[in-house]
């Protein structure tokens, strides 16, 4: 490039004709500096711990890179996309975590309800929410077997988990059945992205929280509610029974030990009895009258000295009223 | 003169050489796959490896279209399953290009692409799904019907043996199913995988992404599951009423037998003891019985008569004998 003057147009300053003039003299190394310090500062690249990188050399794909610096060929030659393969990805359904940073987690469930609900085996609904985690497990199937990765598996997701619940009965669902329909899901949610071969490894499926539709919920605790009444209903049963059979048994067990003591003292009376009869009878009958005399006059005695009224009537007299009264307070 | 038209002729030709090189470069990249066009014609095979090609330049242009397995998202169809109950079926589907050649001919680019899945995909799942029952598209197996079976002998098992039961009955309508979930996915691909071969495309898979009742049939539908537990729940209530009773009667009875038992032993061991004694009294009072009469009725006298007995006795008794 030359500056020539033209009549109208003023001369440019002496120092930027200096300028123009140095870079005149030293167009080509300077051209061939400016390539190369171009070219060396594109011709590396660091790949982060938790990436992988996967290298195209002029379209075609030539290997995948881990964690360090790397050269490239510079000037599009090579391209470089890093994929981020440590990093477990969550994907939610149902519901979406619409904050994180606070103490406590935000939620937003309302528009996504639609995803949610879902048909049980008994034609029930469910309102079932889950989280997907999962790895890139290889970084070029992940970039060049599918065009949308994310949407393909939240597509198979909802479908499989639509599958999962569908094969199962409401009641399941929502009490014992969780570990076993994430499970489930998990399988089968691989096998399908086996067969994309689109380098995803689906490494948990959760489920969050699993409800009957609001519009149902009362109905269902319902349902709970009773449950707890029958077992207080059992229970209080059970309590009384426990209450007034032992103490019955007791009671028994006395009435019993009861007849047995009087069952020894009837016979041992009888014992006592007859051996003293036994007894008395044989002295008796070594001198019968004189000892019925005696035991007469004795019970006489004894039965008279105690009592307060006794009237004696003499029979030979006659007209007066004989009597001759034994009284205590008259002696 | 002659040095300068070379001068101006060189520099010309380098740069007509550069810009047909250029022209005639191409770069297929991973995931695309390209067809050469002459004059809007296409010419040799589709290009389906990544890398650099070449081609002549200015009078073939390239095409290109993706290789990677495509995204098919449908809007809810309301279909009408066969047993007459509304629903909303919202199907997603996997393709690709496998015919570039055809794709490119039958005048396709994506979006084309999509509208034709639209109709197709459509046509086809309203096809399968409006030919069978509701629970062919929720169910994928029979599996249920055997829970309920091994619930139902579970239940069996325990009223047997005596257990409290807290019974949940089955709800819903359990209806043996011929053809399943993903039979259906299957039947609605197989219908639609000719139409789009036709147009270079290969289907890949049909899920049937939601399938949930038209919002009247719905409500419905929450009725009906809110009278069926409320059913449930009384059903449970009363067996806990029952099971209550059975306990009580059971004290009763152990009650009862429990008394009755202990009353029966001790009257039996009271009577063999009465009898014994008896025995007894017998045996020794037998073998003197005037002496018996004797001293009992002494005894006797002695015994009934208390201190307030007024007697009014006669001098002529043996007693006073002494005092006449």
């Amino acid at each position: 490039m030359k500056y020539r003057s033209h009549g109208g147009t003023p001369p440019p300053p002496p120092e930027l004709q200096l300028i123009a003039n140095f870079l005149n003299k030293f167009k080509a190394p300077l051209i061939i500096v400016l390539v190369v310090l171009i070219g060396a500062r594109t011709s590396f690249y660091t790949v982060e711990p938790d990436e992988e990188a996967v290298v195209i050399r002029l379209g075609r794909y030539i290997s995948t890179q881990g964690p360090g610096p790397h050269f490239k060929i510079p000037f599009g030659v090579d391209d470089i996309t890093k994929v981020k393969t440590q990093v477990v990805h969550q994907l939610e359904f149902g519901f979406k975590t619409t904050d994180s940073r606070p103490a406590v987690t935000k939620y937003s469930k309302r528009e996504y309800v639609r995803e949610s609900l879902m048909l049980t085996g008994d034609l029930n609904v469910a309102d079932v929410e889950w989280v997907v985690q999962y790895q890139i497990s290889d970084p070029f199937k992940y970039l060049f077997r599918t065009s949308q990765p994310v949407k393909n598996i939240r597509d198979i997701s909802e479908s499989i988990m639509r599958r999962v619940v569908g094969d199962r009965l409401v009641t399941e669902v929502l009490t014992t059945g969780r570990a076993e329909i994430a499970g489930d899901a998990k399988m089968l949610m691989q096998e399908v992205l086996n067969k994309y071969d689109m380098g995803i490894r689906i490494t948990t499926i959760k489920l969050q929280d699993v409800n009957p539709p609001k519009a149902v919920q009362a109905s269902f605790n319902e349902v709970n509610s009773a449950k707890q009444e029958q077992e207080k209903m059992l229970n209080q049963a059970e309590k009384s029974y426990n209450r007034v059979i032992p103490e019955a048994k007791g009671k028994a067990e006395q009435l019993i030990a009861e007849a047995e003591g009087y069952a020894q003292e009837v016979v041992n009376r009888a014992i006592g009895d007859t051996k003293r009869f036994d007894d008395l009878a044989s002295e008796y009958n070594k001198a019968p009258a004189i000892t019925e005399k005696r035991i007469f006059l004795e019970t006489m005695e004894s039965l008279y000295k105690r009592m307060k009224g006794i009237t004696i009537v003499d029979q030979k007299i006659k007209g007066l009223l004989p009597i001759f009264s034994k009284q205590e307070d008259v002696k | 003169m002659k040095n300068s038209s070379l001068g101006i002729l060189l520099p010309l030709l380098g740069i007509a050489v550069l810009l047909s090189l250029w022209s005639g470069m191409y770069i297929v990249t991973e995931g695309r796959q390209a067809i050469i066009t002459q004059l809007g014609k296409p010419v040799g095979e589709p290009i389906n490896e990544a890398g650099l090609y070449f081609k002549i330049p200015f009078i073939q242009e390239t095409k290109f279209v993706d290789k990677r397995i495509l995204t098919w998202d449908g809007l809810p169809n309301q279909v009408t399953a066969k047993d007459k109950k509304f629903i909303n079926v919202d199907t997603t589907a996997r393709w690709r290009i496998i015919d570039t050649l055809k794709f490119i001919q039958t005048g396709q680019n994506e979006a084309g692409a999509k509208s034709k899945l639209d109709s197709i995909l459509d046509g086809a799942t309203r096809d399968v799904i409006s030919s069978q029952n509701l629970v062919e598209a929720v169910r994928n197996s029979n599996s249920i019907i055997e829970k309920i079976e091994e619930k139902k002998a579970e239940i069996e098992r325990k009223k047997k043996a005596g257990e409290p039961i807290v019974e949940e009955e089955v709800s819903g309508e359990i209806a043996k199913i011929d053809v399943g979930r993903e039979q259906l996915s299957q039947m609605i691909l197989r219908k639609a995988k000719d139409d789009l071969a036709n147009l270079g495309i290969e289907l890949i898979d049909v899920q049937l992404r939601r399938i949930s009742y038209e919002q009247s049939v719905e409500k419905k539908v929450y009725e009906r599951m809110i009278s069926e537990r409320q059913r449930i729940a009384e059903k449970i209530r009363s067996i806990g009423k029952g099971e209550k009773a059975k306990i009580e009667g059971r004290i009763n009875k152990e009650l009862k037998q429990i008394e009755s038992q202990a009353y029966k032993q001790a009257e039996i061991i009271k009577g063999k003891a009465d009898a014994k004694a008896a025995a007894i009294y017998s045996k020794s009072l037998n073998k003197n019985r005037k002496f018996y009469d004797f001293t009992r009725s002494m005894e006797a006298y002695k015994k009934s008569l208390s201190e307030d007995t007024k007697l009014i006795l006669s001098s002529e008794t043996e007693f006073f004998k002494y005092l006449r």
